[in-house]
């Protein structure tokens, strides 16, 4: 399998100036030191941090909205410098964020995931069929005329997930797509986007600081303060109670319940995600 | 609540006028006004009361729809109409208070400007009432298009009006949320006198505006994400399309314009 993307020493850095005592100061952030990963195409990678921990930044680098300050990032081969690449970038790697209203720009729901392909200048009837698939994919046929504003949050979410389909990006980054729905809206969300992974072959980046959305996810990554800190399996990471713990991230109930256990003396593995393999583990206690 | 407004005046219907093409529709429209202002005798008036009753009749609104448009303006009307009666000079005097005079001229000519602005209102109010502000904005970006070859943004200025409209709903929520919130810790809106009350909206809208500030600025993150550059390479995924009917609605409009021109040159 070839890369998605691949950053070499990424570093993004940013300045703040506040007020103090009429004194301005200016103060830079390194929002990103130094990273270096790759993700391979097809997979499905979780990035989590706590707020500030440069997550979102990371995102929109992939995206090319933001360039890199120093060191690279190729995104399926683009190098995201190269202003020649940019529409290129913007297409083969879509990006759903985290506020649904905030990103559906026309007043009919069909229209809004006609804009991308629309702006890159596709013929009518291609458009048509391209809508057609992506409303289709996310399950959102039957609101094609609808108008966003009567939609919930799970749904508008999934009308901004089909508009990015409609470029028919080899790679999607959610940044924290569930973080303002409804668990409802949230549980569709997340079901929409684990089909894609899977069927579609989309190389999913998926970041977000709810845990029990990682645990399906090939690989995660934790960021902490700009470094990666951690990198593995859902079951080597999210087992590390303690070190999650010390970046500010919670484990899933679950596995927090079988450590817990384990420290009080009882024999349960803890390598436990969900709660299905919880069951069968209590079972087998005597 | 206040989420059911809705922008315009739309009235939904599947009349021959709500599916004809929005520029034929908006071409009319302007055809119309423009003759408006050059008819000067009863022939062409009554000529377009009868052009503007058929444009009703086939719309299938309700009269009395159209008529409460009406309603809001009537104080201009009638302004017109009393400006228009003590300002016109002639000679058939009729009464007579000190140096304003009442001529049988001034009479005539208030009762021509009234008709002439409720068939205004009427005319443009027709367009809105049977049209949805998306048809209305494809409509625009359409017929600017060729001044797009002198600089003028027609693309840029349609999308515009668009994210306007659709975030119109999205605003007035986060209002009415913005209200509930500022009304949970004690802020009165309802007591006062008008300067009072638009006072109290202050806190409402400064918050509102902000937030509009944000959003903004993320949906330009997001259409720039989805590629976004500007109007020129793009494409449209529904092109409009002319049929038989708006053929016919520009002979139409066709035959008015000419009927007018004749009339006011002939008669």
């Amino acid at each position: 399998m070839s890369e998605m993307i691949k950053t070499e020493n990424l570093s993004y850095e940013y300045s703040v100036t506040y007020e103090e005592k009429n004194k301005t100061t200016t103060k830079k952030v390194l929002a990103l030191d130094n990273i270096n990963i790759s993700i391979e195409k097809g997979s499905f990678v979780a990035i989590l941090g706590h707020n500030g921990s440069g997550k979102s930044t990371l995102a929109k680098h992939i995206n090319a909205l933001i360039k890199p300050t120093s060191g690279t990032i190729w995104v399926n081969g683009y190098d995201t410098k190269d202003e020649k690449f940019i529409w290129d970038i913007r297409q083969s790697a879509g990006m759903v964020f985290q506020n649904p209203d905030n990103q559906i720009v026309a007043t009919i729901v069909e229209e809004d995931v006609a804009f991308g392909p629309e702006n890159v200048g596709i013929e009518p009837n291609e458009i048509k069929k391209r809508v057609d698939n992506a409303l289709n994919a996310v399950n959102i046929n039957e609101f094609r005329k609808s108008v966003p504003s009567k939609l919930s949050g799970g749904q508008k979410q999934r009308v901004a997930i089909a508009g990015v389909l409609a470029m028919k990006p080899e790679c999607i980054v959610f940044d924290e797509p569930t973080a303002m729905l409804d668990p409802e809206g949230r549980r569709d969300v997340i079901n929409t986007i684990k089909k894609l992974n899977k069927y579609e072959k989309i190389t999913t980046v998926l970041i977000t600081h709810y845990m029990s959305e990682t645990v399906d996810a090939d690989r995660i990554i934790v960021i902490d303060d700009g470094h990666i800190v951690m990198d593995g399996t859902p079951k080597e990471v999210l087992t590390q109670v303690d070190r999650m713990k010390s970046f500010g991230l919670e484990v899933p109930q679950v596995t927090e319940i079988a450590y817990n256990l384990r420290k009080n003396g009882i024999d349960i593995k803890t390598d436990i995600l969900t709660l299905e393999e919880m069951v069968v583990a209590l079972c087998r206690l005597k | 609540m206040i989420r059911d407004i809705t922008v315009g005046q739309y009235y939904a219907s599947d009349s021959f006028m709500h599916r004809l093409d929005p520029r034929v529709k908006i071409i009319g429209t302007m055809a119309f006004v423009v003759m408006l202002f050059i008819i000067n005798d009863v022939y062409s008036y009554a000529f377009s009361i009868l052009a503007l009753a058929f444009g009703i009749y086939i719309s299938k609104v309700p009269v009395e729809f159209i008529f409460r448009g009406i309603k809001s303006i009537l104080f201009i009307v009638f302004l017109t109409a009393f400006l228009n009666i003590i300002t016109t000079r002639g000679t058939h005097i009729i009464l007579k208070f000190g140096i304003i005079s009442v001529t049988y001229e001034g009479i005539l000519m208030a009762v021509k400007m009234v008709v002439r602005l409720i068939m205004l209102i009427i005319g443009s109010s027709l367009l809105t009432l049977t049209t949805t502000p998306i048809q209305l904005t494809d409509g625009i970006e359409i017929l600017l298009k060729p001044f797009s070859k002198i600089g003028l943004p027609s693309a840029e200025i349609a999308m515009m009006m668009s994210i306007a409209l659709r975030f119109v709903p999205t605003l007035l929520e986060e209002t009415d949320k913005i209200i509930k919130a500022q009304q949970a810790r004690g802020a009165d809106f309802e007591s006062g006198g008008i300067i009072q009350k638009a006072k109290s909206l202050v806190p409402v809208l400064v918050p509102l505006f902000v937030s509009a500030f944000r959003r903004a600025d993320e949906l330009a993150s997001a259409m720039e994400a989805r590629c976004y550059r500007g109007g020129n390479n793009r494409t449209r995924m529904n092109k409009i399309v002319f049929n038989k009917n708006d053929y016919k609605a520009i002979a139409a409009i066709i035959f008015y314009v000419v009927v007018i021109c004749f009339i006011i040159i002939f008669v």
